[in-house]
């Protein structure tokens, strides 16, 4: 996000930003990356003062992103047009299991591990309300939308996950991954690590799920 | 710069890998066969620190900037980093090139604090590099040194080829290019030695040597004749012409300070007798506001920074500051840039001014009265009254602030028990006074520093309070601030201090002491979770040193000082007399009027 800012700010693009002291590039991610998770491909919504051409802004900000960055593409929308954030309803992580040096994990244990996940009706998530003391739990099971291992031959194994979010409800990909390691426990589950990536992120077009690239 | 398998192998292993790739933005590559001569700046403490130091990014800019010089960086590994260099037998390398340091012509290290020492020892030794000056042959590089503690480095003399003094700018590409012309001519080291202690600025210790008449260093016998008798500082006679860079490196990695800077003047004229930066960077020079806001646009727009910091020693000073300030804000409209400005003086005015540039926003101010009784701030030459303290604080209220952030120091010359106690009673009068005009909740922030006699300040002759007095004292002050849960109280170390004592005012014996902490595992001294005073005892034992004879030694006037034939500008006689008149409590007229 930082990274971004100053790009932007070095761009010398039109940025509109926020009134008042201290103020702000007007630049909202479409979902914020949860703590520990790398990101494939990001969404983000920026204002600027004035209209420019969507080639020429690609290219001035390209410029300026550093290397391991690369912006894809723009578009313009109207600025009422409703939010990103507003959009999303889904993300789909890719989480490779780093199998640390020596150690090696039955692909049989995940596999069934990943089964009994899925075959639980509940899992719960606690979920501290306002005031401290008060826990209450959701039940996350209905956000799992799809689960998918692949276990290839001499790669790492790689659990795909396609997760509900948005503003009523959603889950940690490491809490889920927590979820799993417990469904075998005793079998070195609990030492599991998992490299997490966002792959992309989802949204409703004509009543079905589609990643965001596509929809809008 | 490009990863290596055994390197990526390594960085996997250790916190915050980012601190040794490199590749930041406007960071300078250069070819090594394309320049004549190659350099590394080392900073020898973490990444984090050395890339908030404004000095790394002017040199790095002054050097680059020619043609037909390189320079690379390098910092202290921290301790996992350097565990895993060890490990795998891999030498310390330059962060552009990722080539190790031994490839470079020459090695700078930057001096500002006595307690990264330890790391430059490491360092050289992470570099594969011998230790010692007359150790090392040509085929080495030179290790030369510059920074504030180049004012007295005699403790790490023997391991260094030369020192720059003053303000190296200017003087480092002048320096380098010197080194050129003498490579080319074949010389050997020690001519090559002859030839660059000609310039001004030039300190090379091998050409001295210290003697001690029992147990006291008692004089410097020069040993090469076209050497200097005394060492001259350089300077930067315009800042407005001087190199500054207006595309630094702006890292990734979160640093200590990360934001724009610009240094609006540099040196202050108030002489504070405990200040060693007073005195080394004077005379006072200031860049001209339309040099500053031309410079402001073109950091913002070639880093992206939000925040610009108008940087100096005591920023309230600069001459026109209104202007300087309606200057710089034509010149970021709508930039989206905040400005900032640090080191306030204890005045109406500077309330004035921070509340210029906070429109709104009010968090807390910070001041550093140093002192809480009159007596003891005349002492120290600092002009502030109490009065003025009500004065100032009541503007700030009245503004909107809340909250002040208080800097102190204890065991200055002259202190009492009754000083100490002041500055708690300090804080809660000016607490039961703002409750009377309406204002309760003032909240206060206090840090309390322990004195450390530097060199090349009035107060070079004076000793430090023994530690089991400014421990005391220390407690006192918990003691009372406990029964103030409004005041959040922090302390500096003693034993830190009291090493840093030691050093300052150091001489060459100590560089075999600094050898021996290094080996028993000294490293980041001045971080408190590597910190470890118990190592240094057992160092200070081994080596039959007392420490106590340099920290808390007090020099009368006539005494040889190990720091005397580096000339930073100032006479002595006005440092004696500054000192005599601490002592009837006398303020000098400020010395901008000289
Ligand atoms: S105001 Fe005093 S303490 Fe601060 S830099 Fe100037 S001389 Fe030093």
């Amino acid at each position: 996000m930082r990274l971004l800012q100053r790009a932007l700010r070095r761009s010398g693009l039109p940025l509109a930003y926020s009134q008042g002291y201290n103020p702000r590039l007007r630049l909202v991610l479409a979902l914020p990356l949860p703590l520990g998770v790398t990101a494939g491909r990001e969404f983000g919504e920026l204002y600027l003062t004035e209209i420019v051409d969507l080639d020429y802004f690609v290219s001035s900000l390209s410029a300026q992103l550093p290397a391991g960055l690369r912006l894809v593409g723009a578009s313009a929308v109207a600025a009422e047009s409703p939010s990103l954030a507003s959009l999303v309803v889904a993300n789909r992580y890719r989480a490779r299991l780093k199998l640390s040096e020596g150690k090696l994990v039955k692909p049989a244990l995940i596999e069934s591990a990943a089964i009994k996940l899925m075959a639980k009706e509940e899992i719960l998530m606690p979920r501290s309300g306002k005031k401290k003391k008060h826990i209450s739990c959701t039940n996350v099971r209905p956000y799992i939308f799809e689960l998918q291992l692949n276990l290839d031959q001499g790669a790492d194994p790689v659990l795909v996950m396609l997760l509900k979010a948005g503003s009523d409800g959603g889950v940690s990909p490491f809490f889920l991954l927590h979820k799993l390691a417990e469904c075998e426990p005793d079998s070195g589950s609990e030492t599991w690590q998992w490299l997490v990536e966002r792959e992309s992120l989802y949204m409703i077009s004509n009543g079905a799920l589609v990643p965001l690239a596509e929809g809008v | 710069m490009m990863v290596d398998v055994k390197l990526e192998t390594i960085l996997s292993k250790v916190q915050k890998p980012g601190r040794y790739i490199g590749n930041e933005w406007n960071c300078c590559l250069k070819e090594h066969d394309q320049v004549s001569l190659r350099m590394v700046l080392a900073f020898p403490d973490l990444y984090e620190v050395g890339m908030s130091n404004q000095g790394v990014k002017i040199l790095y800019d002054s050097v680059n900037k020619d043609q037909d010089l390189l320079m690379e960086r390098v910092f202290a590994p921290a301790v996992d980093m350097e565990e895993q260099l060890r490990l795998a037998g891999y030498p310390l390398f330059a962060l552009e090139s990722g080539k190790p340091l031994r490839a470079f012509d020459l090695i700078g290290f930057s001096l500002q604090y006595e307690l990264s020492y330890t790391n430059v020892i490491n360092m050289l030794d992470l570099a594969g590099i011998p230790l010692y000056s007359d150790q090392r042959s040509r085929d080495y590089p030179l290790i030369i040194g510059g920074g504030p503690c180049c004012f007295n480095p005699e403790p790490l003399a023997p391991f260094f080829d030369l020192f720059l003094l003053g303000e190296s700018e200017e003087a480092l590409p002048r320096l380098l290019k010197a080194v050129i012309t003498h490579n080319q001519r074949g010389l050997a080291k020690q001519n090559i030695l002859i030839e660059l202690s000609n310039l001004k600025g030039v300190y090379v210790p091998s050409f001295y040597s210290p003697e001690y008449y029992s147990g006291s260093f008692s004089g410097l016998q020069k040993l090469e004749k076209q050497a200097p008798g005394s060492v001259e500082k350089n300077y930067v006679a315009d800042l407005d012409s001087a190199p500054y860079p207006t595309a630094p490196l702006v890292p990734y990695i979160q640093t200590a300070h990360d934001r724009a800077v610009i240094e609006i003047f540099r040196g202050c004229s108030r002489g504070c007798r405990f200040c060693q930066a007073g005195y080394i960077f004077k005379p006072v020079r200031r860049r001209s506001a339309a040099k500053i806001a031309e410079t402001a646009r073109d950091l913002i727009a070639s880093t992206g920074y939000d925040e610009l910091s108008l940087s100096s020693l005591s920023s309230s000073d600069y001459p026109a500051i209104d202007e300087l300030i309606k200057k710089v804000d034509e010149a970021l409209i709508g930039k989206g840039v905040r400005c900032s400005l640090p080191s306030l003086r204890l005045d109406s005015y500077s309330v004035n001014l921070a509340e210029n540039l906070h429109q709104g926003r009010r968090s807390s101010l910070t001041f550093a009265p140093e002192a809480a009784t009159e007596r003891l701030r005349k002492v120290i030459g600092k002009r502030i009254s109490e009065a003025q303290i009500y004065r100032t604080l009541n503007d700030a209220v009245t503004a909107g602030w809340n909250g002040f952030k208080l800097y102190f120091m204890i065991g200055l010359p002259t202190e009492e028990e009754r000083d100490v106690e002041a500055i708690a009673e300090l804080c809660r009068e000016l607490r039961r006074h703002f409750k009377r005009q309406g204002r309760p909740g003032i909240r206060f922030s206090v840090s309390v520093a322990n004195f450390v006699p530097k060199a090349h300040s009035p107060f070079q002759w004076e000793s430090q309070l023994r530690m089991p007095a400014l421990i005391s004292r220390q407690q006192l002050l918990i003691e009372r601030f406990k029964k103030m849960p409004w005041v959040e109280f922090s302390w500096h170390d003693v034993e830190t201090s009291f090493l840093e004592a030691v050093f300052a005012r150091g001489d060459r014996r100590l560089a075999p002491l600094l050898e021996k902490a290094w080996q028993l595992g000294c490293r980041f001294d001045g971080w408190s979770e590597n910190f470890s005073y118990s190592r240094w005892q057992q160092a200070f034992k081994e080596l039959s040193i007392d420490p106590e004879n340099y920290a808390n030694h007090k020099f009368s006037y006539d005494d040889p000082l190990p720091w005397e034939h580096l000339n930073c500008g100032v006479e002595k006689e006005l440092l004696i007399c500054e000192h005599r008149l601490a002592f009837n409590g006398q303020f000098e007229k400020d010395v901008r009027n000289n």
